[in-house]
């Protein structure tokens, strides 16, 4: 059939599928707009809580999490553009465009959560190692002062990173799974915002317990300095939040396999 | 490259879409996919690319399942009934996506724009798009892998006249080069102007499988409605090669395979009284109605006056 110039070479590549998942994500106005507000936010709040906290007596304090407080509206923030990332396919209908691009589903979902982490992780860093050094200038003289050489400090902003990295890729998740974005969007604040809260009011100790191991509370304290009364250790944090992201990329991924699109 | 179907059936809880569907759709020509909406016509596309998996059966695109080939975009171009594109993405951005996932570069992602006649909107946002440039966009990311095989699921529906006409210009310049090219449409008129073969489904079963110029000889056939006392008669001295005659009512008959006047003729010849002598062309449409009549979903129910 020599009239039908099918083009030599071109097939299905991972670095294709990643590639076509990057220019998904920055072809969106909401992705801009999305990371823009986590930036101006986490600095913003970072800044004025600098230059606002005065000491007072026994209120337990972590000079990381203080400084980067602006970032758990930031965690709601990038975990939307997840949900919206994932769900906004079905959504929208171009999971039909999508699929019918790469039949065999699973290298979509895998290259959409590569490059959502990397991106949330990039922007991430860039965040805290503006928003941390800003903030302490201010906050040099009051017991919130730490300097990036004290203990556990860098380990928090990276922390920090991996945690937006990680919650993106739980909304990711969720989103693909849910197939909806208010679905989705439910779940992520009843599960990592409600839930914890409403727990405190059971006192039970497995409750408690299990407690420490919601993404809420390992969020703290994969950030914390110092570490927090109610999270895991740094390590168990960062183990906690990747199972949970994990969990989900798990649902969705049976969930795209085993059904129709 | 060649679409065959073999026993595709697609269940939904308890409703069957498709229903034990096979067929064969071949290079070098348009091939027609009719039927009433809800026949089965878009699931069966979805089969075809691997969106659906069927319940049982099997849907296969130059040999193998769709999901089996290395570059699917190459083998088979779609357009979908149901709109594919992010309303918040552009059409160039849209189409990059696409390509980037098969290594197809910019420069052909521009030439499907051009092809379609998107080039001074290709950076627009498709959520402005109209129903018209909408279904542009759909067939530039169809065409996107010069596939060789194309499925277009109601290409028609929404477009001006202008639109409408280049549709069909284009499917049949993409059969023309040797690629197979697949098209659903409802409305039979449209299909006879462009189709060579067609496959004719209802409520999800196949009911033809046949050429257009075959369908238009046997349904295209002018029928006569006569009513006489002495039918029987009547019916004896017209029987002859090529000449259909059923019984209706009593003292009734239907004719086809000869014209009213030579029913005249030989009734006046013999004597025999003609109360009713009635011609009636069957259209394309109503040949496509008569057959798919059993199937429709949803009839509208006649008022009585």
């Amino acid at each position: 059939m020599s009239a039908v110039a099918v083009p030599a070479g071109h097939r299905i590549t991972p670095g294709g599928v990643l590639r076509s998942e990057w220019t998904k994500l920055w072809s969106l106005r909401s992705t801009w707009w999305t990371l823009g507000s986590v930036v101006v936010l986490t600095v913003g709040l970072g800044l004025l809580i600098g230059a606002t906290y005065r000491d007072h007596d026994g209120a337990p304090g972590d000079a990381v999490l203080v400084a980067l407080f602006g970032l758990q509206f930031g965690q709601l923030m990038v975990a939307v553009l997840g949900v919206l990332a994932s769900a906004g396919e079905w959504s929208t209908g171009m999971a039909r465009a999508s699929f019918a691009a790469v039949p065999r589903r699973l290298p979509v979902l895998w290259a959409k959560a590569a490059v959502l982490a990397g991106v949330l992780f990039g922007v991430g860093l860039v965040t805290v190692w503006v928003t941390f050094p800003a903030a302490q200038r201010l906050l040099s003289g009051t017991e919130m002062h730490a300097a990036l050489g004290d203990p556990g400090v860098v380990r928090g902003l990276f922390g920090a990173a991996v945690m937006l990295a990680l919650s993106a890729v739980l909304g990711l998740g969720l989103g693909a799974l849910l197939r909806s974005t208010p679905a989705a969007i439910g779940t992520f604040v009843g599960v990592v915002m409600i839930l914890p809260q409403l727990a405190r009011l059971v006192s039970y100790d497995w409750v408690e317990t299990a407690m420490k191991y919601t993404p809420l509370n390992a969020t703290d304290a994969i950030m914390s300095a110092t570490g927090t009364s109610h999270g895991p250790t740094p390590l168990g944090a960062l183990l906690t939040l990747l199972a949970w992201a994990g969990a989900a990329l798990a649902g969705a991924a049976v969930r795209l396999v085993r059904g129709d699109v | 490259m060649t679409i065959e179907a073999r026993g595709l059936t697609k269940r939904y809880g308890g409703k069957t879409a498709v229903d034990d569907l096979t067929f064969t759709v071949r290079p070098g020509t348009v091939t027609g996919f009719l039927g009433p909406n809800g026949a089965g016509k878009s699931t069966t596309m979805r089969l075809i690319l691997g969106l659906d998996a069927p319940t049982s059966g099997t849907v296969t695109v130059a040999g193998r399942p769709y999901a089996a080939h290395r570059a699917p975009l190459t083998e088979v171009g779609a357009l979908l009934e149901a709109r594919s594109v992010h309303p918040g993405r552009s059409a160039y951005g849209h189409l990059l996506a696409l390509a980037h996932t098969h290594g197809i570069g910019r420069s052909r992602v521009a030439e499907v724009i051009e092809a379609v006649g998107l080039t001074e909107v290709a950076h627009r946002r498709a959520g402005g798009f109209s129903l018209g440039m909408g279904q542009r966009l759909g067939i530039a990311a169809a065409l996107l892998g010069d596939p060789a095989t194309v499925i277009l699921d109601e290409p028609v529906n929404g477009l001006d006249p202008e639109g409408v006409l280049w549709i069909r210009t284009l499917l049949k310049r993409l059969a023309a080069e040797g690629r197979t090219v697949f098209v659903s449409s409802h409305l039979m008129g449209e299909m006879a102007l462009t189709a060579e073969h067609l496959i004719i489904v209802g409520r999800g079963r196949l009911l033809a499988d046949t050429t257009v110029e075959e369908f238009v000889r046997s349904a295209g056939r002018d029928e006569v409605t006569l009513r006489s006392p002495q039918a029987g008669r009547l019916r004896e001295l017209l029987a002859g090669p090529g000449v259909e005659i059923s019984g209706g009512g009593p003292g009734e008959l239907t004719v086809t395979g000869t014209g009213a006047p030579d029913i005249g003729l030989t009734a006046a010849t013999h004597g025999v009284p003609l109360f009713e002598l009635t011609p009636r062309r069957v259209s394309l449409e109503d040949a496509f109605m008569e057959l798919t009549r059993e199937s429709v979903e949803y009839h509208a129910q006649g008022v009585a006056a």
